[in-house]
């Protein structure tokens, strides 16, 4: 990633504090049947620079917030590495992890949750120093006198309770406790999100004026993308525990280059109500994080995906292709819970049909080219065989594309922007284009 | 918004805050001087003598000899809750009451003393609010708190202070049980043949001297013709009884006073440890869950799985003979018995409450910053399942409470002559459609009073520390009424 200077603000150094490689942070479910961790984060890469506010965004359950609670050792990351100021913190245990907690914070989406009603605010900011036996009981309070002024709260709400402020005001809370050790990082997991629009702005800009007082860098969560935009200098894009695209903020929303951006950033709502705009729809819900896809995370939805040379079909019928590989994918899933077997062997409808059901559901309304029409009765065979793996296996097969085997590499597509699509290789024809092709609109043409 | 004061003045500690304004928690100090002092020998007597005794427990007894007759010194001391002060034994020489306060009837003298016990205790409890008021308004930092709003729902909740009423009269009767009853267990329960006593013989006009248990044997309540001393009369001898006499002519209500102790001491011990083994698994089980959670939920399931009541009847056959069993006449053995059997149903209900706290995100930020996990389990976690607890305990507190006298009813709990409200029940059994029905009912129906009271407690309990549930027909309401059987 190049270092030249774009947009960057003016208390950027530059020098990278965070550095994460390759982390994944999978849940166990512990359970008796072994079944398949949840893939929450999978593989990312990123740098945060000292001083940047770095946005992280994506559809809820994309492994945002996994990642941010990662980064701070709230979970514990299953393999990768997150190299803080040099140290790798994934390696940290005891005292070591407890004395580097004081540099890292973090400022939660819920401010409802995230102060015990039982504790006055004083005892709540005061906690952190306490943990950290930083200078005597009348300092400490000092300290949460001085915090308290920070943030914009009064001194004497010292002896008040959580109960007696309103969302805002507790969210203030929030962030003097933890900007209560004078941390250099502080994860901000959707600190506005749960907030009336009007106290969303005042709290933002607290947010940046504290980063502005104390040099703070921050990692911004977020599934606003106005938010994001007005505050981030580079964001990330997440889908599936991936990083999709890195780059600077207004880069990025101006000229987005990978496919699932443009399908995000196609979403935020136009001001104007005579422009016409034809959002990119994504078609199906994201797949569970349990059974990721191979290759590209975002292959099963994705409008530009990669079509194997040998099999000439129109648009719609790809498309059914693709809804018909999703019903396949569902069907050989629900074959591994206990449940829904036990459900059909009860003769309960387990929402899914008969193979010969299937196929005419999909395809009755196009007409198939041959060899599709063939590829499809091998697959309906092998349903009605009660072999939904090798239906799945064998649409992969002959369907399938790079993008259904190959993870794909990171793209320099732009200054400091990263695009993670297999269109970027010189092979083959940019996301872009392609989508144009395809009859979408892109607002970057 | 009413902060007037600077913000120094704010940060004193509790010390200056009474320096500065001391009128108040003067006057509740003097009041507390004035209560110790009416009884203060009780207190030392009874602080010593458990002190005592439970050095004689120790091998070789170390000290237990001094304790004792420290003990016993203070208790010869004259206070105010005593039955030398207010003597109801006596007996009528054809003119007048002889030994009785001032010469009154043995009744009226007895009641007094009754009525002081109560008098002294709401006292008491007046006391301890009024210094909660004077803190609140006076003392505390904080101009309000969450405990305020719990407190205020509590006073307003007429059920639940219905059953705390019954709650503290049940609890007086044990603790002052000695004091309240008109005759003593000792001399009238445990060794009636030791003691004498003098009474008018009308016959011969003379006053004559008998043991208590001669005179025991003239004041049985047996059902038919004569012997029967019912309730709110007077034996042959002269003697009060409230509420009448047992079979074998012994006093009911000193048997009912002294079997409330029992009772209270079973159902709060059982309780106590369990509600603290029950706490402490929840807390671990919500904080780490996974593996730890699997053994308690497997230790708890086989625990219950046992049937209870023939786990009962066996331990007491198997340890008949152990010192275990002669720890307060078995009371000790029962204590632990209903704590392992009780703890699973205490720590299913609080589970929930506790994994719900686990699931908090002040429980995350407190461990971002490092705090240690037992620090979180109690500044974090434990404030919020406590209430439950209390509500639960005080559920499952008359679920003992029945099981310890069903045991006795069918002649295996408490060994006589140790009294229990279940023996007085069985042994009255076949007087209950005779005249001496007072046998059987008035302490099954003081067993029913109590158990409604420990189930009012906690419903108000419950409203009070959750307002959401408050009237609701199914759901947490009737999932905490359901634990109350025994």
């Amino acid at each position: 990633m190049s270092e030249s200077v774009v947009d960057t603000v003016s208390h950027q150094t530059g020098e990278t504090l965070v550095d994460v490689q390759d982390l994944k942070t999978y849940y166990e479910d512990g359970g008796l049947l072994g079944s398949d961790p949840v893939k929450a984060v999978d593989g990312v890469n990123f740098e945060i620079a000292r001083g940047e506010t770095f946005g992280l965004v994506g559809e809820s359950g994309c492994g945002k917030t996994t990642l941010g609670r990662t980064l701070i050792q709230l979970e514990t990351a299953t393999s990768g590495a997150v190299s803080f100021d040099g140290t790798d913190i994934t390696e940290l245990s005891g005292g070591d992890l407890k004395e580097w907690r004081r540099n890292a914070q973090m400022v939660f989406q819920d401010p409802e949750s995230s102060l015990n009603d039982r504790m006055t605010v004083g005892e709540i900011i005061r906690e952190p120093l306490d943990v950290h036996e930083q200078g005597t009981a009348r300092e400490r309070r000092e300290k949460v006198r001085t915090l308290l002024d920070q943030v914009g709260l009064m001194p004497e709400h010292y002896y008040r309770y959580p109960h007696q402020f309103s969302g805002g005001q507790r969210q203030r809370i929030g962030i003097a406790r933890a900007l209560a050790l004078e941390p250099e990082f502080v994860v901000l997991d959707e600190p506005v999100s749960a907030l009336d629009v009007s106290v969303q702005a005042q709290i933002l800009n607290l947010l940046e004026e504290l980063q502005e007082e104390f040099g703070l860098t921050y990692l911004f969560i977020a599934h606003d993308l106005s938010v994001v935009r007005h505050i981030c200098d580079r964001v990330g894009v997440m889908y599936l525990g991936n990083l999709m695209e890195v780059g600077p903020t207004e880069q990025l929303f101006q000229s987005p280059e990978n496919p699932y951006t443009r399908a995000l950033l196609s979403a935020i709502p136009e001001p104007d109500p005579t422009v016409q705009v034809d959002r990119i729809t994504l078609p199906g819900s994201p797949p569970s994080p349990r059974d990721p896809p191979e290759g590209c995370p975002f292959a099963t939805r994705c409008p530009v995906r990669i079509r194997p040379e040998d099999i000439d079909a129109s648009d719609a019928v790809w498309d059914r292709i693709r809804e018909f590989r999703d019903v396949i994918r569902e069907r050989s899933r629900a074959e591994q819970s206990v449940g829904e077997r036990l459900k059909e062997r009860l003769g309960f409808d387990t929402a899914l049909a008969d193979s010969e059901e299937i196929v005419e559901e999909e395809f009755d309304d196009v007409t198939l080219p041959p060899d599709v029409q063939e590829h499809v009765e091998q697959a309906a065979t092998y349903l009605s065989d009660g072999d939904p793996d090798a239906a799945r296996a064998y649409l992969r097969e002959v369907f399938g594309s790079q993008c259904d085997t190959e993870t794909p590499q990171y793209y320099d597509v732009d200054d400091r922007q990263m695009s993670f699509c297999h269109r970027h290789a010189q092979e083959h024809v940019s996301p872009g284009d392609e989508l144009r092709q395809r009859g979408y609109d892109t607002h970057d043409g | 918004m009413m902060e007037t004061e600077p913000t120094e003045d704010i940060d004193q500690p509790l010390r200056d805050r009474l320096k500065a304004h001391p009128g108040p928690a003067l006057l509740w100090g003097a009041i507390l001087c004035v209560l110790l002092l009416l009884e203060g020998p009780t207190y030392l007597d009874g602080l010593l003598g458990a002190i005592g005794a439970g050095l004689g427990l120790l091998p070789g007894a170390p000290g237990a000899e001094a304790f004792a007759s420290a003990s016993a010194y203070f208790g010869e001391l004259p206070h105010l809750l005593s039955r030398e002060l207010i003597p109801n034994r006596g007996y009528y020489d054809g003119s007048a009451w002889q030994g009785t306060f001032l010469g009154l009837e043995p009744k009226y003298a007895w009641l007094i003393r009754f009525l002081l016990v109560y008098a002294y205790v709401a006292v008491l409890l007046g006391w301890l609010w009024y210094g909660y008021v004077l803190f609140r308004r006076h003392y505390r930092a904080a101009d309000w708190t969450p405990t305020d709003d719990v407190i205020d729902r509590l006073r307003s909740h007429y059920w639940g202070l219905f059953g705390l009423a019954v709650v503290v009269f049940f609890v007086t009767m044990a603790a002052f049980a000695p004091v309240i009853g008109p005759t003593t267990a000792e001399e009238n329960i445990e060794g009636p043949y030791s003691y004498d006593m003098q009474y008018y013989n009308e016959d011969t006009e003379t006053v004559e001297t008998v043991t208590i248990g001669e005179a025991n044997l003239g004041s049985a309540s047996r059902g038919s013709g004569d012997s029967n001393v019912g309730v709110w009369s007077y034996d042959d001898f002269g003697r009060f009884h409230p509420v009448g006499t047992l079979v074998s002519g012994k006093d009911l209500f000193t048997f009912l006073a002294f079997g409330a102790r029992l009772s209270l001491f079973i159902g709060l011990g059982s309780m106590a440890i369990a509600g603290f083994i029950a706490t402490t698994l929840a807390l671990v089980t919500a904080y780490y869950k996974g593996a730890a959670d699997l053994i308690v939920v497997l230790t708890s399931d086989s625990v219950q799985a046992m049937p209870a009541l023939l786990l009962v009847i066996l331990a007491t056959v198997v340890f008949q003979n152990h010192w275990i069993s002669e720890l307060y006449n078995g009371a000790m053995l029962f204590i632990l018995l209903f704590a392992l059997i009780r703890w699973p149903g205490l720590w299913r209900a609080i589970r929930g409450p506790a994994l719900q706290v686990g699931e908090q995100e002040w429980v995350d930020a407190a461990k971002s910053y490092g705090q240690r996990p037992t620090v979180i389990m109690r500044k974090h976690m434990a404030p919020y399942i406590l209430g439950y607890l209390l509500v639960y305990a005080s559920l499952t507190l008359g679920g003992v409470i029945i099981s310890v006298s069903a045991l006795s009813f069918i002649g295996l709990g408490i060994n006589a002559p140790t009294p229990e409200w279940g023996r007085a029940i069985n042994i009255g059994q076949q007087y209950v459609a005779s005249q001496s029905w007072h046998i059987s009912l008035i302490p099954g129906l003081l067993i029913t009073l109590v158990v409604t009271g420990f189930n009012a407690l906690s419903d108000g309990i419950r409203d009070a520390i959750d307002p959401q549930s408050e009237g609701a027909e199914g759901g947490a309401a009737g999932a905490a009424a359901g634990g109350g059987g025994g």
